[in-house]
C-alpha cells in the first residue's frame, strides 16, 4: 500500500480500501490523476492549520471541524516527525476549540489534560539527566553558560549562583567538575534556587531540597565546598477558590521571589562573585505594559552581578495574533521533532515524551490567552535589546568557549551546529536557529 | 544486470555549471566531510566546460555502473573497468577511451528540494554526491551495534563506530556513557553516589571515588540508561512500545485485526473486512462523528481490549440512535484510526496503533470528504468519543490515578457528551470548505485570486460542487502556494526541510512534508 520510503519520508499514498469511497461518490468521477498519491506538504498543512484557527476565531464551528477532520488524517503520533508535530498543533487548536465552543455538556475545569498529564508524569533525576542529553536543546545552553561562568568567576574565592532555569540545576555537575580541578583550588560554591517555577515540564519526583541534596553530595566527592538553597516562594495569601491555575500560582509566587531577591536575603558576600543564570526562563515572565521581564532585569541588575547568562529559545512567539504563533511556532518547532527523528524509533519512549513536551509549549501558545498563555519566548535579537536598554554589556564568548561547544555538539547527531549572531551563540538545527545563549554584565558592575 | 549508464538526462550547460566544493552548501554543518580529495574551484567560479549529470536515485546508488561492454560485468569504479577490459586483449583501436570521457563531470542531487539540485552547485565528485544523497536523502541502513545511531553512508558508520565505545564513562549504577559532560551530570545525581558517600562517611575512608571511572570497555555494552529503572508512573504513564509491560503483551494479537478496519472509513463491525461498505453511508453525519469515535471496534474485539476501547465503543455505540441519518447497517465505531492514536497518547491503546500506517489519503481526497460531509451536515460532535479527558473530568476523578490511561478510563459520562463541538451546525454545507478553498470566505474578504488555500488562483465564480472538482484537479496538477503563502505574511516554507541557510528559503519548492 505505500510506496517506497525514501529518508525519513513517507509519502502518503491511497489504499486501495478508499478506491471503492470515492469512485461511488455522488459527485461524480474525479479526473484519476488528480487522486493518485499527491503529498499533502508542509506549506498547505500549515494553510489548513491557519484556517482552522481563523475559523475558530471566527465561530464558524463547521468549517473548524472540517478542516480538523482533514488534519485529523494527516497528523499522527506516532508517525513520522511532522506528522507527529501536526498532531500536537492539531491537538493544541482542538483545546481551543472546546473552550470556544462549550456546550451545557461540557464540565470544563479550566486546566488540560496535558497539565494533568504533566503534573504526573514527573522524572527521576538520573532520568531528568538523560533527558536533557538527548538533543543538545538544553546541553548547548549548559556548556555555553558555565564556559562564560568559569572564566567571568577567575580569581574569586567563592562564588554564589542564584539558578533560574526549568531543568532543575541539571547544569551544575559539569561546572563543579571544572571548578574542582581549578588550578588554583576550587572556590566555595553556593547555588541558590527559587522554589517556584513555571508549571512546565519537565517535571521531577523529587524536591529542590532534594535536588541540592545530591549536589552537594557530589560536591563533596570533588572537595568542592558547596552550600545550596532554596528560596521559598509561597505566598503568605491563600489559594483563591475557582479558577485558580497553575500559571496563576506561578504568577503569584514569582512576585514573592522578586521580593527576596535583595542582597540581604540572599546573603551576599563582598568577597563573592555573584553568578546570574537564566535558563530558559524569562520567557515565562510577561513582556507585556507590566513588563514583570524587565523589572526582573533590574532587580537582578540591583544584585551587582559579574555574570547574567541568558539562555532561550531563539524564537518570537508571543504575539497577540493567533495566526502569527501558529504560524511562527510551526516554523520553529519542527526542530525537536526532526532532531528526534533522526536517530530515535517511532516508538521510542523517552522521543515521546520529548515531544509530549513540546507539544505541552504548543497547547500553550496556541490553545491559550491571557495570563495563561506563558511560553512568549522572543528571540535573541530582541532579548539582546531588551537587555541593552536595560543598561547591560554584552560578554563575549571567547574562542575556548566556541571550541568547547563544538566538541559538544561533534558528539550529537551531524544536523547540529553552531554559530555567532552578533554576541550570541545560537544552536542550529539544519542551520536553521533553535537556542541562544548570551552572557551579560551590568554596565555599573562593581569589582570587589 | 546492465546498470544503467550515466546519461539518463545529461545536461550540458555552458554557463553557470560549475565545480562547486562540496562543502560549499554546508556552512554550518559538523558532518563528516565528503571524500573530495581533489581540491574544488570556489563557489561563483564554474568551469563552463563541465558536463553536469543528473542521475536518477536508482542511478546514483547502483554499485556497478561501469560495465564491461564486452562481458557485461559491472565495476564500481572506471579504473577497475579499464584494468578488467586489457585482459580481454582487445584490438588497439577499441583499448582506448573515447575522448568524450576526458571532459570534466559534475553532477547533482536527484532530490528537488535539495540545493544541491541546482547545477551551480553540482558537486565535482561522483562519489561525493553519492555519499551526500546518501546521508541527507537516504533510508538509513547502517546501525551502530552499541549505541543507537544510525547512518546512511557507510564509512560514516564506520568512522563512528571506531569511536563508539573506545571512550566510555562508567557509572556506579552500571549505566554507561560515551560522553563525559553525561556521566558528570548523570553521576551526581545518581543513587549509586549517595550510598557510596554514605558508606564512606560511616567507614571513615578516604575518598576513592574522585576520578570518574574511566574505563576503556572493551566489549560493546548499551550506553543508554536501562529502562527498567525508570519510576513506574513514567513507564506505566508513557506509549512505551516497552515489551515489560504487561498491558502492552495483550495488543500485538489486536494490531493486526485493527489494521485493515482502521484505515476503512465505514468500520464494519468486522475487525477483518476492509472494503465493505466503504461507500455506503459517507454522507451522513455518522461518519464524521464516527470517524472520531475510537477505532477500537469494540463489538469484535477480543477480550483483551483495554477497558479504555470499550468505553469508546460503548458510547459510540449509544449514539448511534441520535446521530444516524444515513440508514446504513454500518456502525458507528467507525473509525478513524488516527484519532484515538492522536488523542490517546499514553496507554495500551496507542499501541495497538503504533505500527499502522496513516489512513493514507491524498489531499484531494481529505478535502473532497471533508466537505462532502459538511454537505451532509455535521451535527456531531467533532470530538466525542475522542477520550480527550482535558473536557470534562470531575476533581474527584481526576485526583484518582497518575496515568494518562486510567484517567480516561474514569470518565464514561462526559465523554458520552463529548467535547462539545456538538453545536447545531451553521450552515453546514459544503459551501463552507469549498468557499475557503475558493477564497471567497469572508474570513479574508472579497480576495478571491489570491487568497486561495491552496494558491490556485481560481475565479470568483462556479459552483461549489464543481469548484470543488476543479480544485482538487488542480491539486493533482499542481500546487501553487506562493500566492498562498503571502497571505499569511511569512513562514511559507515548511518543516523538515532540508539543509538551508537562514535566509534562503524556498517557498516555490517547499520540501515535501512526507
Amino acid at each position: 500500500m505505500k510506496t517506497e520510503r525514501r529518508g525519513n519520508s513517507a509519502p502518503i499514498s491511497l489504499p486501495y480500501s478508499y478506491h471503492g469511497l470515492l469512485f461511488n461518490n455522488p459527485q461524480g468521477s474525479l479526473p484519476e490523476a488528480a487522486l493518485k498519491g499527491r503529498r499533502l506538504d508542509g506549506a498547505c498543512t500549515e494553510k489548513l492549520l491557519l484556517h482552522c484557527a481563523s475559523a475558530i476565531e471566527n465561530n464558524d464551528v463547521t468549517l473548524a471541524q472540517q478542516v480538523m477532520w482533514v488534519l485529523n488524517n494527516v497528523a499522527s503520533a506516532v508517525g513520522d516527525s511532522n506528522q507527529r508535530l501536526i498532531s500536537w498543533f492539531l491537538r493544541a487548536l482542538i483545546f481551543r476549540a472546546s473552550r470556544v465552543f462549550p456546550t451545557a455538556a461540557m464540565n470544563f475545569h479550566g486546566t488540560t489534560a496535558l497539565d494533568q498529564m504533566i503534573q504526573t508524569r514527573s522524572m527521576s533525576v538520573t532520568e531528568l539527566a538523560g533527558y536533557v542529553d538527548l538533543i543538545p536543546w538544553h546541553r548547548f545552553g549548559f556548556c555555553a553558560s558555565n564556559s562564560a561562568i568559569l572564566k567571568a568567576i577567575q580569581g574569586y574565592p567563592r562564588v554564589h549562583i542564584i539558578d533560574f532555569s526549568i531543568t532543575h540545576c541539571m547544569q551544575w555537575p559539569t561546572l563543579i567538575d571544572a571548578l574542582a580541578k581549578r588550578p588554583e583550588g576550587p572556590p566555595s560554591v553556593g547555588i541558590t534556587v527559587p522554589s517556584c517555577r513555571p508549571p512546565v515540564p519537565p517535571l521531577l519526583n523529587v524536591s529542590s531540597d532534594q535536588v541540592g541534596f545530591r549536589l552537594a553530595n557530589f560536591a563533596k566527592t570533588r572537595d568542592v565546598p558547596f552550600a545550596f538553597h532554596v528560596i521559598d516562594c509561597s505566598s503568605s495569601c491563600s489559594k483563591s477558590a475557582g479558577a485558580d491555575t497553575l500559571s496563576g500560582d506561578f504568577s503569584r509566587s514569582f512576585h514573592h521571589l522578586m521580593s527576596q531577591l535583595n542582597p540581604c536575603m540572599l546573603d551576599l558576600r563582598d568577597d563573592e562573585a555573584l553568578v546570574v543564570n537564566c535558563q530558559n526562563w524569562l520567557r515565562y515572565l510577561p513582556a507585556d505594559h507590566l513588563s514583570l521581564r524587565n523589572t526582573f532585569l533590574e532587580v537582578i541588575k540591583g544584585l551587582n552581578p559579574c555574570i547574567m547568562t541568558v539562555v532561550d529559545e531563539d524564537s518570537d512567539l508571543d504575539s497577540s495574533s493567533l495566526t502569527s504563533r501558529i504560524t511562527t511556532s510551526f516554523n520553529y518547532l519542527w526542530i525537536p521533532f526532526d532532531a528526534l527523528e533522526t536517530f530515535l524509533p517511532k516508538d521510542n519512549a523517552q522521543r515521546m515524551e520529548y515531544e509530549a513536551d513540546v507539544g505541552h509549549k504548543i497547547e500553550n501558545i496556541i490553545g491559550f490567552g491571557g495570563m495563561q498563555r506563558i511560553e512568549r519566548s522572543e528571540s535573541g535579537f530582541k532579548l539582546s535589546q531588551r537587555m541593552k536598554n536595560a543598561n547591560f554589556l554584552r560578554i563575549p564568548f571567547d574562542e575556548e568557549t566556541v571550541g568547547e561547544v563544538k566538541l559538544l555538539l561533534d558528539e550529537h547527531a551531524s544536523g547540529w551546529g553552531m554559530k555567532k549572531e552578533d554576541d550570541r551563540l545560537v544552536l542550529t538545527w539544519k542551520g536553521h536557529n533553535s537556542v541562544f545563549a548570551t552572557a551579560w554584565v551590568p554596565i555599573n558592575f562593581q569589582s570587589s | 544486470m546492465p546498470a544503467e549508464l550515466e546519461n539518463t538526462s545529461a545536461v550540458t550547460v555552458s554557463t553557470a555549471s560549475g565545480e562547486a566544493s562540496a562543502s560549499s552548501s554546508g556552512n554550518q554543518t559538523a558532518p563528516p566531510s565528503t571524500t573530495t580529495k581533489k581540491k574544488r574551484n570556489l563557489p561563483g567560479m564554474p568551469d563552463p566546460d563541465a558536463e553536469v549529470i543528473a542521475l536518477s536515485p536508482k542511478t546514483l546508488m547502483a554499485t556497478n555502473r561501469f560495465v564491461c561492454e564486452i562481458c557485461n560485468k559491472g565495476f564500481q569504479r572506471d579504473q577497475n573497468l579499464q584494468l578488467h577490459r586489457r585482459g580481454h586483449n582487445l584490438p588497439w583501436k577499441l583499448r582506448q577511451r573515447s575522448s568524450k570521457e576526458v571532459r570534466k563531470r559534475v553532477y547533482v542531487c536527484p532530490e528537488p528540494s535539495c540545493v544541491h539540485h541546482d547545477p551551480s552547485r553540482a558537486l565535482g565528485d561522483l562519489t561525493g554526491i553519492k555519499k551526500h544523497f546518501c546521508r541527507k536523502h537516504g533510508e538509513k541502513k547502517w546501525k551502530c551495534d552499541k549505541c543507537s545511531k544510525k547512518y546512511a553512508v557507510q564509512s560514516d558508520w564506520k568512522a563512528h563506530s571506531k569511536t563508539c565505545g573506545t571512550r566510555e564513562y562508567r557509572c556506579d549504577c552500571g549505566t554507561l556513557f560515551s560522553r563525559r559532560d553525561s556521566f558528570i551530570t548523570h553521576r551526581a545525581f545518581c543513587d549509586a553516589l549517595a550510598e557510596e558517600s554514605a558508606r564512606a562517611q560511616t567507614v571513615a575512608n578516604s575518598n576513592s571515588e574522585e576520578d570518574p571511572k574511566l574505563q576503556m570497555v572493551a566489549t560493546a555494552a548499551t550506553s543508554s540508561p536501562p529502562p527498567a529503572s525508570s519510576a513506574p508512573v513514567i513507564s506505566a504513564g508513557l506509549p512505551i512500545q516497552n515489551p515489560e509491560l504487561p498491558e502492552v503483551q495483550e495488543n500485538p494479537s489486536i494490531i493486526l485485526n485493527h489494521a485493515p478496519s482502521a484505515t476503512c472509513l465505514d468500520g464494519s463491525s468486522s475487525s477483518n473486512s476492509s472494503s465493505n461498505g466503504c461507500g455506503s453511508s459517507n454522507n451522513s453525519s455518522n461518519v464524521f462523528a464516527s470517524l472520531f469515535a475510537s477505532s477500537a471496534a469494540a463489538g469484535s474485539l477480543q477480550p483483551q481490549t483495554s477497558s479504555f476501547s470499550d468505553l469508546i465503543c460503548a458510547m459510540a455505540r449509544s449514539e448511534r440512535p441520535t446521530t444516524l441519518s444515513a440508514g446504513s447497517a454500518a456502525e458507528p465505531t467507525s473509525l478513524c484510526l488516527s484519532s484515538t492514536s492522536l488523542f490517546a497518547p499514553v496507554g495500551a491503546e496507542r499501541r495497538q496503533f503504533a505500527p499502522l500506517p496513516q489512513p493514507a489519503m491524498s489531499a484531494t481526497a481529505l478535502l473532497q470528504k471533508a466537505a462532502q460531509m459538511g454537505a451532509a451536515g455535521t451535527n456531531a460532535s467533532l470530538l466525542r468519543g475522542l477520550g480527550l479527558t482535558m473536557t470534562s473530568s470531575s476533581p474527584s476523578e481526576q485526583q484518582e490515578s497518575l496515568q494518562w490511561s486510567r484517567r480516561m478510563e474514569a470518565e464514561p459520562a462526559p465523554l458520552a457528551a463529548g467535547l462539545g463541538l456538538g453545536l447545531p451546525c451553521e450552515g453546514g454545507t459544503a459551501t463552507g470548505l469549498t468557499e475557503l478553498m475558493m477564497g471567497q470566505s469572508s474570513l479574508f474578504g472579497p480576495r478571491p485570486t489570491t487568497l486561495d488555500l491552496l494558491g490556485l488562483g481560481m475565479g470568483s465564480g462556479g459552483a461549489p460542487t464543481g469548484g470543488l472538482s476543479a480544485l482538487i484537479t488542480s491539486i493533482g496538477g499542481g500546487l501553487d502556494v506562493t500566492a498562498a503563502a503571502a497571505s499569511f505574511g511569512g513562514g511559507g516554507s515548511s518543516p523538515g526541510r532540508t539543509w538551508e541557510e537562514a535566509s534562503e528559503r524556498k517557498p516555490n519548492s517547499p520540501p515535501a512534508l512526507l
